[in-house]
């Protein structure tokens, strides 16, 4: 009779342990995807130059950006932000690793369009992020009448980057871009017409909708008088919303503008306040 | 006779833990939208279950980063800010199905109370709720849906999209469990 009750408790152990067999088989069994490393960075740009991240297939980006006129012209011209210069546009995911944009730049009235494709994927079994960027921005300042000889292809300047990028952890992301920028027309007494740059950036989120975003870039072929593009930003994510508020020592917007004619200085208060606003449809 | 009843009692779950039904393909989808504002809603269609027949024991398995929004930056926004998928891979349900007997299924279903502890974001939680469970053939199938809370479990909506997002959320699911 002992014997008995004793199977029986014993059969009772095993019932109440079965929910958790259970559960460890099927854990057992999952064999999930490769796991991919997931938005390494919240927004398009880390402050002016290209984030790994590309929209979703026919996800569409709009991004208005102001970069406003310097700040050390102090009250007379509200710390820059009587002089705005502004940037109109859109981009659009054709493929989940492919998308392509275009926009308006006040400065210099350049249109730049630009492609951007996904190369590989940081995962379990690759450390990186790779993306390239290719652009080409149409200066349409330029005026005949001012320079009678000129051709379309003098208005074109191309840049292209490699976008390399590294989430390190849930909250800092970091990457790196070699770039190669070339000018169709450009002043061979001070500057080259192919300019080479590597850019380092980053990021690390404060909250987990908000991140402190840092950049800079060195031109191995910058002139003198220009300086190296150093820039600093805030992401705020709002749902449907990226609001990007920087400063930076680089004016121009578009890739090659920003990184070859830098002419801030921040050590003299030479910098300009500016943002980035994306809505996402 | 005495030693035959011993047998018996030794014998029972192993027997009764024969009787097992599971899939790999059940689906959970979850419901948060708000009349009038955007479709907060996903699906996972690989969601893992496990039927002990003998003592309707349940175990639910699903990967969080397998939910499957229409917006793809709100699948994003999921598992990075609200679900962080990275820290809590796993939602797992664990319960029973009580005076659940198998021999006596239809295809057209019964009724059945369902309970058990839900985990998700780290947290754990009770469940009481009704499930159908129908039968044809070797497939078993467990249907239901509940309500949760994320506040429950420690998934925080910030103020500024708390309008856009229900306070409590729908989750249905359909698990057809295969004999093993």
């Amino acid at each position: 009779m002992r014997k008995m009750v004793l199977l029986a408790c014993l059969s009772f152990a095993m019932a109440a342990t079965a929910q958790e067999d259970l559960l460890n088989e099927l854990d057992s069994v999952q064999v999930g995807d490769e796991a991919y490393a997931t938005a390494a960075f919240k927004g398009l740009q880390i402050v002016t130059l290209q984030t790994t991240k590309i929209p979703a297939k026919n996800e569409f980006y709009f991004v208005v950006s102001h970069r406003f006129g310097t700040v050390k012209d102090g009250i007379s011209e509200f710390f820059g932000l009587d002089m705005a210069t502004t940037k109109l546009g859109g981009v659009y995911g054709i493929t989940e690793w492919l998308s392509v944009s275009a926009s308006r730049h006040t400065m210099l009235k350049v249109y730049e369009t630009g492609i951007k494709y996904r190369l590989a994927r940081q995962g379990s079994s690759f450390p990186l992020e790779i993306v390239g960027y290719n652009t080409a921005g149409i200066n349409t300042f330029l005026e005949e009448e001012d320079y009678p000889k000129l051709e379309f292809a003098d208005r074109l300047t191309y840049t292209s980057q490699l976008l390399i990028s590294h989430k390190v952890s849930d909250k800092v992301s970091l990457e790196l871009v070699p770039t190669y920028i070339h000018k169709n027309l450009y002043d061979p007494a001070i500057e080259n017409d192919n300019q080479f740059a590597v850019g380092a950036g980053g990021r690390v989120k404060l909250t987990k909708r908000l991140s402190l975003n840092m950049e800079y870039v060195y031109n191995a072929d910058k002139p003198d008088f220009y300086v190296n593009p150093l820039s600093v930003g805030l992401d705020i994510e709002t749902g449907g919303h990226i609001f990007q508020l920087l400063f930076t020592n680089s004016q121009a917007m578009t890739e090659s503008g920003y990184i070859t004619n830098a002419a801030g200085d921040w050590g003299d208060g030479d910098f300009f306040f500016g943002f980035n606003l994306y809505r996402v449809f | 006779m005495k030693k035959n009843i011993i047998l018996l009692f030794l014998l029972m779950p192993v027997v009764f833990y024969g009787q097992k039904f599971s899939t790999r393909t059940g689906t959970v989808k979850f419901e948060a939208t708000v009349p009038s504002f955007e479709e907060v809603a996903a699906q996972n269609k690989s969601v893992s279950a496990a039927l002990d027949a003998s003592g309707g024991e349940v175990a639910v398995l699903a990967l969080m980063k397998g939910f499957r929004f229409k917006v793809a930056l709100m699948e994003e926004h999921f598992n990075e800010s609200y679900a962080e998928t990275d820290k809590f891979p796993k939602a797992t349900f664990k319960g029973k199905i009580e005076g659940l007997d198998i021999t006596k299924l239809n295809a057209t279903g019964q009724v059945f109370t369902i309970t058990g502890d839900l985990t998700l974001h780290g947290k754990t939680k009770k469940i009481t709720d009704r499930v159908v469970v129908t039968r044809s053939g070797n497939t078993i199938t467990i249907t239901g849906s509940f309500k949760v809370k994320p506040a429950d479990f420690g998934i925080e909506i910030p103020k500024v999209v708390s309008s856009k997002i229900a306070e409590t959320v729908t989750i249905e699911y359909n698990l057809p469990l295969n004999k093993q």
